[in-house]
């Protein structure tokens, strides 16, 4: 028998029982509508995260000695710590300090524009008679400003030569004390009256400035109690063609292995760049999504149990039917064919259907979750791919839910479902 | 010119299995049926006058013994070359009419056709031919349970037609059906037979009915008494 006409006797089969088999739909929409929805979301959170690590410029390396400070600023990322240091497993945690000999080495090498000396550290501010402990960089004045992952909200950058003022990063000057930090504010660090010169913008956090003191390079080391050493706590680096950074990070791992007189088996030294990161959370980011989709997928499958179920009510009903149309000439792929195309129309409509409540669904999540805080920032990205999949998916698991119910009717003997009552 | 047999039958056998007991519920039929001729099949109920309908229409295969539909063996045929023999040569009416009730008295007709392969619009124009034949060409949008008794068995008389087969199996065509209805529907069967030539067997326990016929076989235990 011709398909369309096939077609047209599953359609009649679904017509005609309207209940069921809306309610066998339902099942189909909720499972699909859950996908959409679901992933939307991880979509809109991977989206998220791009953004904000797109603010990091591709441009940038870190260079962080030893392997436990693998992500430098981008702490509390642990996968991406775990990942550098699990091709190093034998390295001590406590390497020597990068040297400015280190840094003279990255600085030689061509393709880099800028280069960046930083230490770190906690220290105690003291700031209209509250005091909070705050992470400081002692950073290049000349370099740093092009080594920010973000920009200015107010006032300047720290130039060379400055003493006794900071530049603060947005959570430190909105946050950190109840009367917030503003230009030209004193605090006390260390005993030393120091003035807030500049608030930078707030980056997402994943930068980590946000929550951070910028000063210069000595008062830090005199702040830090390591004055007059000439060591780092990492050493960033701006290069000038962001698609050569693959290039250039093999190019300093090469330069300082020779000059740290180490080899690639006892290296103790890390060199991170915004790219890899970036793939480090994407990695992550894929997981939860796959993850999510899956529990989702889950709630297809029940659907798909259900598509099965009523398909074999179905036939059941149907098996005087299917022995009439064997009697005046059906072959058992016309029956089969038959029910395999009603229980795929379920799963279209049910797909359909169910990407349209997707949708909307993820719509309306933003809105409803951002209200529980300001801290939430919960956006949805809703693909056509995702769509067009979905919905592909859905015809599938209809077929394949109706399987073996069509089938079985397609091997039903005549004799017997003529006889059947 | 000797009519030659459409229907011939050497000694089969239908044994059913249920549960430890077995029924013979044919046993060693041999039955010529030349084509187009209007045979009732005669026996009480047990007869093996099912079994025997089943078997000719392809509906079932013999457990033993041999069946020949226009000179060839059906027997041994596969159940989708079955099915392809049965929707081109064999026209079905059931006692129960058997229309497929979400489709109108057109669709059920041309349902048949449609298996061949026939185009729709084909199918269309020669299934509102037969309706047409059959008295039924202002019906033929009507569902079946907008259709009366009769009018339901004249749809499945059309639909037995559609295909042009050679021969038409009745299984007690008007057992659902009050006597007079009966009786028309018999008279137009006979009036299909005396136009169309077409070979009809009739299976039924009513005489009456019989009478229609022009040869009456009757079985008794699954073997024929009469008429053989």
């Amino acid at each position: 028998m011709r398909f369309k006409k096939l077609f047209k006797l599953a359609l009649n089969i679904l017509l005609n029982s309207k209940l069921r088999s809306w309610l066998t739909i339902i099942g189909i929409v909720i499972g699909v509508a859950a996908i959409v929805a679901i992933v939307s979301l991880g979509q809109g959170a991977t989206l998220n995260v791009q953004e904000r690590l797109g603010g990091l410029g591709a441009d940038l390396i870190t260079i962080t000695p030893g392997v436990e400070k693998a992500f430098g600023g981008f702490k509390g990322l642990g996968s991406g710590a775990m990942l550098a240091a699990s091709s190093n497993p034998s390295i001590s945690l406590k390497s020597k300090n990068l040297t400015d000999k280190d840094l003279q080495t990255v600085k030689s090498i061509e393709g880099i524009s800028y280069v960046n000396g930083v230490v770190s550290g906690r220290v105690e501010v003291f700031y209209l008679a509250e005091t909070s402990s705050i992470s400081i960089q002692g950073v290049d004045a000349y370099a740093w400003k092009y080594l920010v992952n973000t920009e200015l909200e107010a006032g300047r950058y720290l130039n060379p030569g400055d003493t006794n003022v900071i530049v603060v990063g947005s959570g430190v000057a909105k946050s950190t004390f109840k009367q917030p930090l503003a230009l030209n504010r004193p605090v006390t660090i260390d005993g030393r009256l120091f003035k807030v010169v500049g608030i930078l913008k707030e980056s997402g956090g994943i930068g980590g400035e946000d929550n951070r003191i910028f000063i210069q390079i000595d008062q830090a080391r005199y702040i830090l109690g390591s004055a007059g050493q000439k060591t780092f706590d990492s050493i960033s680096a701006k290069v000038s063609d962001p698609d050569s950074i693959d290039q250039i990070v093999s190019e300093i791992e090469s330069r300082l292995l020779i000059s740290r007189h180490v080899t690639s088996r006892n290296k103790d030294f890390t060199i991170i760049s915004s790219k890899s990161t970036q793939e480090v959370i994407d990695s992550v980011l894929d997981t939860i999504n796959i993850f999510l989709g899956a529990i989702a997928f889950v709630s297809l499958l029940v659907g798909a149990v259900g598509i099965a179920n009523t398909m074999f009510t179905s036939v059941l009903e149907k098996t005087k039917e299917i022995g009439i149309m064997k009697a005046i000439g059906a072959k058992n792929y016309d029956i089969m064919m038959i029910f395999l195309l009603n229980s795929a129309l379920v799963g279209f409509v049910g797909g359909i259907l169910g990407i349209g409540l997707g949708y909307v669904i993820s719509e309306m999540l933003p809105n409803l979750l951002n209200r529980l805080g300001p801290s939430v920032s919960v956006r949805t990205l809703i693909p056509t791919s995702l769509l067009v999949e979905t919905l592909f998916l859905a015809i599938i698991i209809g077929v394949i839910a109706g399987a073996i119910p069509a089938y079985r009717a397609s091997k039903l003997k005549p004799v017997d479902a003529l006889r059947y009552e | 010119m000797a009519k030659h047999n459409i229907i011939k039958l050497e000694n089969v056998w239908k044994v059913y299995k249920m549960g430890e007991v077995e029924v013979q519920a044919l046993r060693g039929i041999n039955l010529s049926i030349p084509q187009g001729e209007f045979v009732a099949i005669t026996g009480s109920s047990g007869s093996g006058k099912s079994t025997m309908m089943n078997l000719v229409g392809c509906l079932d295969l013999p457990t033993k013994g041999t069946i020949y539909l226009d000179d060839k063996d059906i027997s041994k045929l596969n159940e989708s070359d079955l099915a392809q023999t049965r929707g081109k040569k064999i026209g079905f009416i059931f006692q129960q009419f058997h229309l497929i009730p979400t489709l109108s008295a057109l669709e059920n007709v041309m349902l048949p056709l449609e298996f061949q392969n026939m185009p729709s619009d084909v199918a269309r124009k020669r299934a509102s031919e037969i309706l047409d034949l059959v008295g039924l060409g202002d019906r033929v949008n009507h569902l079946p349970s907008q259709l009366s008794g009769g009018q339901q068995q004249r749809v499945a008389i059309a639909r037995s037609l559609a295909n042009n087969p050679d021969v038409i199996l009745a299984d007690e065509p008007t057992g659902n059906l009050d006597s007079k209805t009966g009786a028309d529907v018999m008279k137009l069967m006979q009036n299909l037979w005396d136009k169309e030539g077409k070979t009809i067997i009739v299976v039924t326990h009513d005489l009456k009915l019989a009478d229609y016929a022009k040869r009456i076989v009757e079985l008794k235990d699954g073997q024929v008494i009469k008429g053989g």
